[in-house]
């Protein structure tokens, strides 16, 4: 396999803090209601306690984008990192990608009318610095891996409630989260 | 597709998220930045400006954190682009939190206050733009006609509070308001005055381990902590010492987050902390696991304790009076005594309660017994203020104006001696009691770092009194919902626009802040607000105030630094630090050499300074107050803000837009209540209308609602709690009891 860099989200240390989304919005300032990376809690029939395990979700910098094919203006490709770039300058805002994204991935910019997404920091990355959500985790539950090298029997590239649209092959690999030992009081 | 995603929504996201992922997709609306226009991806782009582009300052976060996180600020063409963590600090490792990453937008926000205004009849909203000389003088009127009035300054009250932790501003205290003459103050802590006496009246001193140590220990009691929302940046250790084998149990009557993430959660009933640690202690006693070759040497009153504990706990006992079983006090009891080193957390909600000073005194107990203090890895954990020891420029060198009169307390007042006139000193946790009883009254009121009517109990009489004012001046950055009621804003600068300098309560690390863009619009420091009024009373009244007229905030900043902060920190001047942050050189571990502060120089179990001021000498148990109404209301803090503030900002409401009660299943169902309705909570003290999010993560006498302000909304959660007051506070606190926040009680129902 050529190398493909993903997203590793580890729910076992997640602790939904937003510290990673927000710090997206430090880097990029998007429009007020555009959000490149999300932090979504899970639904109470995959983790039992409401709104306490997470998955932090941007771009899956899929091996096979949709975004990339159905993008009439070709504005954007794929690096050979495996990074999937939009370049805003290309793009007319027809919204083809926001739609076909089953992911959620790309976010219509009403202020610009141009489409945009996570970008994985490629300029950091190429600067040696850890994407910006990366190193704003506090517990390393967000990190880096390159799929060509990446060997972790444990970690789930479908989990529970992650979408499994295996024609896009998503860059992107989960540890679930764990549930502490629960003693409630009686009365 | 648009089918998958709604798929992929419904199994993935909750019912909050999921509207919000659905409006993100529609979203529209936005405030232009107010410097270099929108700053696009593209814009962005490129790694000159990943970095090396932009000029790189050292700040330091001030807000009332644990974290106080060193960070670098990144400026390009005088805009402050983004922030990071500073990975100097091996504390934050080069991160902050969602509030920390908000401040670009913070700074640059639309809704700043901009110039000095003037609102024509007090909470109408009908502000008018004033100068900076028109919004003094009228201000410098007002103190001189009070004190030509009156005789006397103490109709002037002062309100600063810890809204932003920058040193300098304790100029607005030490230096503008003495320098005026005998005044009124708010004094006295809303966050941690009960376990702060508590542990004063334990070790005599109020410091613990340093945070990073957490990693070195074999068993962690996370007790009313949640740190995964207060403390993100401690996290780290607690999983370390997990990876190396700890176990971690978390206390708390909320699943919080941390508990989520704990070994084993326990929730006990609301209050019953105390007896939880007795129990426990008791448990100790009974399999011989209390380490008295420790006790012997290093503590006071362990017989008496030992004794109390036999006469009056039984590990039964403990289990009716929290609702955790026998079996598991017993177990957790056993485990912590026998890990060594263990160590307990103790965090600033189980204190908020009428028998919180207690409660704390019992986990110390517990601690102790098992010789844990003073050691590495161990220790009950509360905060420090070692590291403290500023200056607090113009503290020393300040008089108030020669023929000042004050206040007459007659406790000190010796007859046949001169008058001693000082300051009047009103609690801020009672501040709505304390202004109505106040004679003289209070006429005027001077507000900064600090939004009262957010974050002070009993909001409605706050209010009533707050319109009883002559004037009231709010010196901000936001119109909160103090500032509403004022008759005069007065805009001040964000840690960006000028010099600053921070320690933190938890960690011990020292870190600058520079100045890295011009002060936004027209606002100003405290510290150049505070000279503005100096200079203009002595205009119009030669003498009327001895505060500095001029001195910049950076020479103020300077002023702070002494010999003690120096030799501490491992460094020769102020100037050491623009290499960044530093840490305190001490031994990580407090108490390592078993002398204690106390009067004894002991642990002590018994504490005499104890019963002087009113409290059983021994850690006893006694239940908190009952409850008044049907719910008990806790109003913790969320993750999204720190009191009242970040909480408005449009970027945090992109993740947090709503304010919401979260009430347990069986209760809802009880009141007829489903995820998304409006009901009301409310007490005899007021009301407050919010969505309703189901959860049993919460209790089922319990509802739960985060002390908050929002843009544009009445949500207060100050509007439904009393004044009550915790047991512990008065020994440390100028005679002010910490608040009883956590000890409250309201009801619910469908709007
Ligand atoms: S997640 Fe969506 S936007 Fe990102 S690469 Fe895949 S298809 Fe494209
Ligand atoms: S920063 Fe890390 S811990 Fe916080 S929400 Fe993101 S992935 Fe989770
Ligand atoms: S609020 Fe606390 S954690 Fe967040 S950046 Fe400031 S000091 Fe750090």
């Amino acid at each position: 396999m050529s190398k493909q860099l993903a997203f590793y989200v580890d729910s076992q240390k997640c602790i939904g803090c937003f510290s990673c989304a927000m710090a997206c919005k430090n880097m990029y300032h998007p429009e007020p209601g555009v959000k490149w990376r999300q932090v979504y809690p899970l639904s109470e029939d995959i983790y039992p306690h409401h709104e306490r395990a997470f998955y932090s979700l941007a771009c899956n910098h899929c091996e096979h984008p949709t975004c990339l094919e159905c993008c009439p203006v070709g504005a954007y490709t794929k690096r050979e990192d495996g990074i999937v770039v939009h370049d805003q300058d290309k793009c007319i805002g027809c919204g083809n990608c926001v739609r076909s994204c089953p992911y959620g991935a790309p976010q219509y910019n009403p202020k610009l009318k141009k489409a945009e997404k996570c970008s994985m920091c490629w300029e950091r990355i190429d600067a040696k610095l850890e994407p910006a959500c990366v190193q704003a985790c506090p517990v390393k539950a967000l990190r880096i891996i390159d799929l060509s090298e990446f060997d972790d029997a444990e970690a789930l590239h479908y989990p529970p409630g992650f979408p499994r649209f295996e024609s896009l092959n998503p860059s992107v690999r989960f540890k679930l989260p764990r549930h502490p030992h629960v003693v409630r009081r009686n009365g | 597709m648009e089918k998958e995603r709604k798929s992929m929504n419904s199994s993935l996201l909750s019912e909050m998220s999921r509207r919000s992922f659905v409006k993100l997709l529609t979203a529209g609306g936005a405030a232009a930045m107010l410097h270099g226009g929108l700053l696009t991806p593209k814009a962005f782009a490129g790694p000159a400006k990943t970095a090396g582009g932009c000029k790189a300052f050292h700040s330091a976060c001030q807000r009332n954190c644990y974290d106080t996180c060193a960070m670098l600020s990144y400026v390009d063409d005088g805009v402050l682009k983004y922030v990071e963590g500073d990975k100097q600090s091996t504390f934050t490792n080069g991160g902050l939190c969602v509030k920390g990453y908000s401040y670009p937008r913070r700074v640059y926000s639309p809704d700043r206050i901009k110039y000095p205004m003037k609102q024509i009849g007090r909470g109408t909203g009908n502000w008018k733009r004033i100068s900076w000389e028109e919004a003094i003088d009228s201000i410098c009127d007002k103190i001189l006609s009070i004190k030509k009035e009156d005789g006397h300054l103490l109709g002037l009250a002062l309100d600063k509070n810890s809204g932003s932790e920058g040193i300098t501003n304790c100029a607005v205290i030490q230096g503008l308001f003495t320098g005026l003459g005998y005044t009124t103050r708010f004094e006295g802590s809303n966050c941690w005055p009960a376990g702060y006496d508590a542990q004063y009246f334990d070790f005599g001193d109020m410091v613990c381990n340093d945070p990073e140590d957490l990693a070195n220990a074999g068993y962690i009691i996370l007790w009313g902590v949640n740190p995964a929302w207060t403390s993100i940046h401690t996290m780290k250790f607690i999983y370390a010492a997990k990876e190396r084998g700890a176990k971690v149990v978390c206390i708390d009557p909320v699943l919080t987050q941390t508990a989520a993430k704990c070994d084993e959660y326990l929730a006990p009933k609301m209050g019953t902390d105390g007896a939880l640690a007795l129990g426990m202690a008791r448990h100790i006693l009974d399999l011989g696991l209390a380490d008295r070759g420790w006790v012997a040497d290093n503590a006071l009153g362990f017989p008496e304790f030992e004794q109390y504990l036999r006469e009056k706990v039984t590990v039964q006992w403990a289990a009716e009076e929290t609702g955790i079983p026998a079996e598991t006090i017993a177990r957790i009891a056993e485990e912590f005594a026998k890990a060594k080193p263990a160590t307990a957390w103790i965090g600033y909600g189980l204190q908020r309660h009428t028998n919180g000073g207690r409660a704390v005194r019992s986990i110390d107990a517990l601690v102790a017994m098992t010789g844990n203090v003073g050691k590495k890895g161990g220790g009950a954990r509360y905060g420090q203020e070692f590291t403290w020891d500023f200056e607090y420029w113009p503290k020393s060198k300040m008089s108030p104006p020669a023929g000042s009169i004050g206040f007459v307390n007659p406790a000190k007042q010796k007859p046949g001696e001169p008058t001693v006139y000082s300051n009047r000193s009103l609690n801020r946790n009672q501040a709505a009691r304390e202004m109505r009883k106040a004679d003289p009254k209070i006429r005027m009121l001077w507000v900064s770092c600090s939004n009262p009517m957010s974050q002070y109990p009993n909001r409605n009489e706050m209010e009533k009194m707050y319109r009883g004012l002559d004037m009231l001046v709010v010196v901000d950055q936001f119109f909160t919902q103090t500032a509403e009621l004022a008759d005069i804003v007065l805009p001040t600068t964000t840690q960006f626009e000028e010099w600053q300098v921070n320690v933190s309560y938890w960690h011990y690390w020292l870190a600058i802040n520079e100045q890295c863009i011009e002060p936004l619009f027209e606002a100003k420091p405290n510290t150049v607000i505070s000279a503005l009024v100096s200079k203009r009373m002595n205009e119009l009244s030669p003498g009327s105030c001895t505060y500095q007229q001029d001195l910049t905030p950076k020479e103020c900043m300077i002023r702070n630094f002494n010999d003690t902060i120096h030799k501490l920190n491992g460094i020769s001047s102020w100037e050491d630090l623009l290499k960044g942050p530093v840490k305190a050189k001490r031994n990580p571990v407090s108490w390592a050499e078993g002398k204690f502060k106390t009067p004894s120089g002991k642990y002590e179990f018994l504490s005499a300074k104890a019963a002087e001021y009113g409290h059983p000498a021994l850690p006893e148990y006694h239940s908190r107050r009952p409850n008044h109404d049907k719910f008990v209301i806790l109003t913790p803090h969320t993750k999204f803000g720190l009191h009242s503030q970040f909480i408005n900002l449009d970027w945090m409401r992109d993740f947090n837009p709503e304010p919401c009660v979260y009430i347990n299943p069986n209760s809802a169902r009880s009141k007829n209540i489903v995820s998304g309705d409006m009901v009301r909570v409310y007490n005899k003290f007021g009301e407050v209308a919010v969505k309703a999010q189901v959860t049993d993560n919460v209790p089922e006498d319990t509802l739960l609602m985060y002390e908050a302000w929002f843009k544009n909304d009445k949500f207060n959660v100050q509007n439904v709690l009393d004044d009550a007051v915790a047991d512990m506070g008065a020994y440390q606190f100028g005679g002010h009891r910490g608040p009883a926040i956590q000890e409250q009680f309201a009801n619910v129902e469908k709007m």
